[in-house]
């Protein structure tokens, strides 16, 4: 029996990780050389660690392939369908701080709600002969923000895997749904965050796969290793 | 597992082949996006699809609205036409099956709107007490005419009358503009000085200059999504309504109503007694409702079994009208409603008036083989 706890394999989010494991007392150590994908942590030789993509580690968690994971909570609730029923987050980290936001172009001087977007949507296939879109990466928050809480039904999402902000200055969308965490990649790009357009405040957290099938033991490590790292955010 | 057609499929299409009815086919695999763009992207979820080799989104047929009426307007078939069918349809859902069979009418072009309507709740209750001999039915009717009379009676800005409408059918949406519009009114938020001093002194032409000027500076393409005179006017109505707000005895005006539920027979005088005592002037979509009433009562339809309730309604944009649904044992059998609309969002050169159901064949084998169960002890 052993216990995978799957980390970010590049970037701030992996140092970020690995100054959090190791302030809680949790060494991780590559095996082998520096960009090795597997590592271990010292005095721990039931747990194994497993350099992953921020969103891999999201699906791993999801479909039980990993038991712990530190990812960011937008690619948990992005990624995963009813993720409270597959996942439990253990402790927010402090890294990784970004905001999942509708935004709308700076012009748009009459849009400041959800509600006022939800009075242009109504209207706009009469207008321009096609439904509001939205360009996103963000399929499922949007769904769930739009048509479960806010009652908005017409619109079209353009799926954008990059430069999202870009989408409404060149007309490949309308408005969009992108992460921020500073607010200036949108300035720059024009756009405004509407006043209850905050969809998601996400950060790096802590995230344990729900299982029925692990071993006491297993648990009684994830419980251990979740309870150091707890007690350092709660510091 | 293979699924069956359901043994009484036959019964359904020869009561629908004696109600004028054509019997249409129409494919499994459909475009998706007509039913993306006239049901949300809500929708995307609980389709099944997939996408052509030339990158066209695909699905299984969902439903038959859509389709019917796009075969409607490709083939010009002129009107008026009462179209059956009965089909499986696919849906991602978390209880029940992911395919299942519905049956339906769509009757399009029909000028005759309180016979058309009649129409349409008599074949699908004919067909249900047809069916389930023994089951006890219950008809619930909602009429999206009368609700948008009332707002539009009760003075509301357009804003606000557009939002009543679009949450109409949902409760919590309704309830939460309810609680706002019983706030005291506020300013525009978010304005910069300039704007705020056009919008102050009425200037609608001045925002719109001001806007298209930012929009140049901005690199924002002035023709590609909302035009700049089209935002000047939204921000001088939203200020407009941002002011209004209901007194407390309109708000209980329209709360009166939307809790208005009475058996069918009754319902013409509750709603011209509510009416009178509220002074609002909705006569012609009472009219319109009490000729329903009467061409119902004249196809020799139970209307003993059936309810007015005035909150009952679908938010979704192209119903227009008439809304009702049969029930027995707590299940929905047969959801239907006229959708005015939709024609024309489709593509239809004119306005086509169009009214339909739909049956749930799969609820229906279950109230049936409940029944027989009973029998048999």
């Amino acid at each position: 029996m052993s216990v995978t706890i799957a980390v970010p394999s590049k970037g701030r989010m992996k140092d970020d990780a690995t100054d959090v494991f190791a302030r809680a007392g949790l060494t991780i150590a590559p095996v082998g050389n520096d960009r090795s994908y597997r590592g271990i942590i010292a005095d721990m030789p039931d747990v194994e660690v497993a350099y992953l993509s921020a969103s891999e580690i999201a699906r791993e968690l999801g479909n039980g392939g990993v038991d712990l994971g530190i990812t960011g909570e937008d690619l948990v609730r992005e990624d995963l369908s009813a993720a409270d029923e597959k996942v439990e987050i253990c402790a927010r980290l402090g890294f990784g701080n970004a905001d999942v936001v509708v935004a709308v172009p700076e012009v748009w001087l009459d849009v400041d709600t959800m509600a006022d977007l939800g009075d242009v949507a109504s209207h706009f296939r009469s207008r321009h002969g096609r439904r509001l879109r939205i360009a996103t990466k963000y399929w499922r928050l949007t769904q769930q923000f739009f048509s479960a809480q806010h009652g908005i039904q017409v619109y079209r999402i353009v799926e954008s895997l990059g430069a999202t902000e870009g989408a409404p200055a060149s007309g490949q969308a309308d408005i969009i749904v992108d992460i921020t965490s500073t607010g200036s990649t949108l300035k720059a790009n024009h756009l405004k965050i509407l006043s209850d357009g905050v969809i998601l405040k996400s950060e790096a957290c802590l995230v344990r796969a729900k299982s029925d099938r692990r071993s006491a033991a297993d648990e009684a490590i994830m419980a251990k290793i979740a309870d150091r790292v707890r007690g350092l955010s709660a510091a | 597992m293979t699924l069956k057609l359901p043994v009484f499929a036959d019964d359904i299409l020869s009561l629908f082949a004696g109600r004028s009815t054509q019997t249409v086919d129409i494919p499994v695999i459909q475009p998706a996006d007509p039913f993306l763009d006239m049901a949300g992207e809500d929708l995307r979820r609980r389709i099944f699809l997939t996408e052509s080799e030339t990158g066209q989104s695909l699905c299984l047929r969902p439903e038959f609205t859509i389709p019917v009426c796009l075969r409607h307007i490709e083939l010009a078939s002129g009107t008026p036409q009462r179209y059956a069918y009965l089909g499986q349809v696919f849906r991602q859902r978390r209880d029940g099956g992911n395919e299942f069979f519905q049956a339906g009418i769509e009757d399009l072009g029909n000028a005759d709107i309180a016979a058309a309507d009649a129409a349409a709740i008599r074949d699908a209750g004919d067909t249900l007490s047809m069916l389930l001999p023994d089951a006890e039915l219950q008809t619930t009717l909602g009429d999206q005419a009368v609700f948008e009379a009332v707002v539009a009676a009760l003075g509301l800005p357009d804003g606000w009358q557009t939002r009543l409408i679009r949450a109409f059918g949902d409760q919590d949406q309704l309830d939460a503009l309810l609680a706002g519009l019983s706030q005291p009114p506020g300013d525009v938020p978010g304005l910069d000085n300039e704007a705020a001093a056009l919008l102050n002194a009425g200037d609608e032409t001045g925002l719109a200059s001001l806007i298209d000027r930012r929009m140049d500076a901005t690199g924002y393409l002035s023709n590609a999504s909302r035009t700049p005179a089209e935002i000047a006017d939204r921000l001088i109505q939203k200020a407009r309504f941002s002011s209004a707000h209901l007194d407390a005895k309109a708000l209980d005006v329209l709360k009166t109503f939307l809790a208005l539920n009475a058996p069918l027979a009754d319902a013409p005088d509750a709603l011209a007694a509510f009416a009178r005592i509220a002074g609002l002037d909705i006569g012609a979509a009472l009219d319109g409702f009490g000729e329903r009433v009467a061409a119902l009562d004249g196809t020799g339809f139970d209307t003993g079994s059936a309810r007015y309730r005035a909150a009952f309604g679908r938010p979704l944009d192209y119903y227009t009208g008439l809304v009702f649904e049969i029930s027995a044992q707590g299940a929905v059998l047969a959801g239907g409603g006229r959708f005015d609309r939709l024609l024309t969002l489709l593509g239809a050169k004119t306005a086509i008036p169009a009214v339909g159901f739909s049956l749930w064949l799969d609820r229906i084998a279950l109230v049936r083989a409940r029944s027989e169960g009973d029998a048999a002890q």
